[in-house]
């Protein structure tokens, strides 16, 4: 098979633009030569991957315009030829492509808005096994808390944005002109997706950020009230951390619980 | 052996799927791009599970590249066995075609050199992938463009000899063959005739686009009338032939593709017997790989 291995990789050499080697095995008609021929199939190769990025970064594609964007594109087609067969996944690398490389890196809130986009559809198809329930939470034995440890939605994810990257996002979204850019206190996002199907987002509090990343981290009930101590009274902690929790259940964040 | 008829299908389009749960329009069966829906969960399975409960389904791949010199891919194959497990599917098909090497994909349907070394090539692949599916397939022509200096055969001498021999069937794309047709000077018609009658399992129509002197495979359109009189001959040639429409872009409200559907029927109706045209049951291909 090294005849057809070769010709296999000359072909996809000429689509990546690396080898013209692949003329030579193919025939030209009267009206067309080989290389027009083979251009119908490096056009489309190109094509078809441009849609799936804008397909996946809908709101960049906004945010930068038809001439960067297409820029953009073309460096992240050149850099990163498709591993996978399914082209859902073919884009998962463009925000550490915008946050690495000039020119796109000088618009600092650009990777970030790459990122959500990333996040939401990781959370669109997201693998979904159960939604723990406060009736579930009920009916813990008591010796269950000591050890107490969450289980999370695949869905779910947290974002450290460091400008007002959500509601530039949201404009875009809406169709509306987004605001400037400005770097803000860094904020930690939440996003998931619920029972309805549609992906949830909130900003966090830094009490609640801090122990969802705890929890996230595999960490115990016990380690998480523990942590609140920083941010709250004694009194207080208690109250707040089953509120956290309580909140996780009805938002439907949460899977399952680990004893 | 008698081929199953399953009547007259559709692609199912994500644009479409509201439309399909909350009307259960009358078609007979859905046909799904297998890739769309090999992901962990969420939207496309749950739509995908509430269509399934209403509709016979068959699943169509593009990404299996069962003409690539890169070794098979069983992670590919395990997901597309998963998936066939939650769909239980008439029959699974993809392409006669290469779409990777050196693990990039092109995410195109390449050519092969239609030659006796690429005939062993293949087969051999075809039965390693119904071992590991645990059933046949149906691999289907291609739209193509170039022609290779190493090509020796007919296109249809070189699919025919692959589904004897790998004992898998056909889907044979009749606008894929008049597209073929106009890009490499032959007869449509010798293509459809040439065609071994009983490896034929279904149809593909679709529209397409002027390139220049080339036609491009673009499934943006609706079927036009020189397809239609391929599918026609095609019909008196094979008989009763499961057929389907699809359309990827451009994609219209599902009615007007359901009323483009009805034209298939129309032309089956005239062609071939109501006996013919009887829906089979109990359908199942397996077991033979």
């Amino acid at each position: 098979m090294s005849e057809l291995r070769d010709l296999q990789r000359r072909f996809m050499g000429y689509l990546l633009k690396q080898s013209v080697a692949i003329i030579a095995n193919v025939q030209s008609t009267p009206v067309l030569s080989a290389k027009d021929r083979l251009d119908i199939y490096a056009s489309a190769y190109k094509l078809r991957l441009k849609e799936a990025i804008t397909s996946d970064y809908g709101k960049v594609a906004s945010y930068l315009g038809d001439d960067q964007f297409n820029q953009l594109m073309e460096r992240y087609i050149e850099k990163h030829p498709s591993h996978t067969t399914n082209l859902r996944y073919f884009s998962v690398n463009l925000p550490e492509l915008v946050r690495d490389e000039a020119p796109f890196n000088s618009l600092a809130e650009l990777y970030e808005l790459a990122c959500i986009e990333r996040a939401f559809a990781d959370s669109f198809d997201a693998k979904c096994i159960h939604y723990a329930t406060l009736a579930e939470l009920s009916t813990l034995p008591e010796q269950a808390w000591e050890t107490l440890q969450f289980n999370f939605q695949s869905s779910l994810q947290i974002l450290w944005l460091e400008h007002n990257t959500f509601p530039i996002w949201k404009a875009l979204s809406d169709d509306n002109i987004p605001p400037k850019s400005e770097k803000t206190t860094a904020s930690a996002w939440v996003l998931w997706r619920g029972s309805d199907l549609i992906s949830h987002y909130k900003v966090l509090s830094g009490a609640e950020a801090a122990v969802l990343g705890l929890a996230l981290d595999g960490e115990t009930f016990a380690v998480i009230c523990e942590k609140l101590l920083v941010f709250f009274s004694e009194e207080e902690t208690p109250m707040k951390a089953i509120g956290f929790l309580q909140s996780w259940i009805t938002e439907e964040m949460l899977e399952s619980f680990n004893w | 052996m008698t081929r199953p008829f399953i009547g007259f299908g559709l692609g199912l389009r994500t644009e479409h799927y509201q439309h399909v749960i909350d009307e259960k329009p009358q078609v007979d069966w859905f046909e799904i791009i297998s890739e769309n829906y090999m992901v962990p969960g969420g939207k496309p399975l749950a739509n995908l599970d509430k269509i399934r409960k209403d509709y016979p389904m068959v699943m169509h791949g593009v990404s299996m590249s069962i003409g690539s010199t890169d070794p098979i891919n069983i992670a590919y194959l395990q997901k597309l066995k998963t998936l066939i497990e939650r769909v239980e599917p008439l029959w699974i098909s993809d392409h006669l075609c290469w779409t990777s090497v050196n693990h990039i994909n092109s995410h195109d349907l390449l050519p092969l050199p239609y030659n006796e070394a690429t005939i062993n090539h293949i087969v051999d692949r075809i039965k390693q992938t119904q071992d590991v599916l645990g059933r046949q397939m149906l691999i289907e022509n291609l739209s193509s463009y170039v022609t290779y200096n190493d090509s020796d055969m007919t296109e249809w001498e070189f699919i025919n000899e692959i589904s004897k021999r790998a004992d898998c069937y056909i889907l044979l794309d009749i606008n894929n063959i008049f597209v073929s047709a106009n890009n490499h000077h032959f007869e449509p018609e010798q293509y459809v005739k040439g065609i071994d009658s009983d490896r034929v399992m279904q149809f593909h129509l679709a529209g397409h686009s002027y390139n220049g002197d080339m036609i491009i495979d673009t499934h943006d359109h609706d079927v036009c009338d020189p397809v239609w009189n391929l599918y026609e001959v095609a019909l008196g040639h094979f008989g009763a032939v499961s057929t389907m429409i699809e359309r990827d872009d451009n994609i219209p409200p599902f009615e007007e593709l359901r009323k483009e559907l009805a034209i298939a029927e129309k032309i089956a109706t005239k062609v071939l017997t109501p006996e013919q045209l009887n829906i089979s049951e109990n359908i199942t291909l397996e077991g033979a790989a």
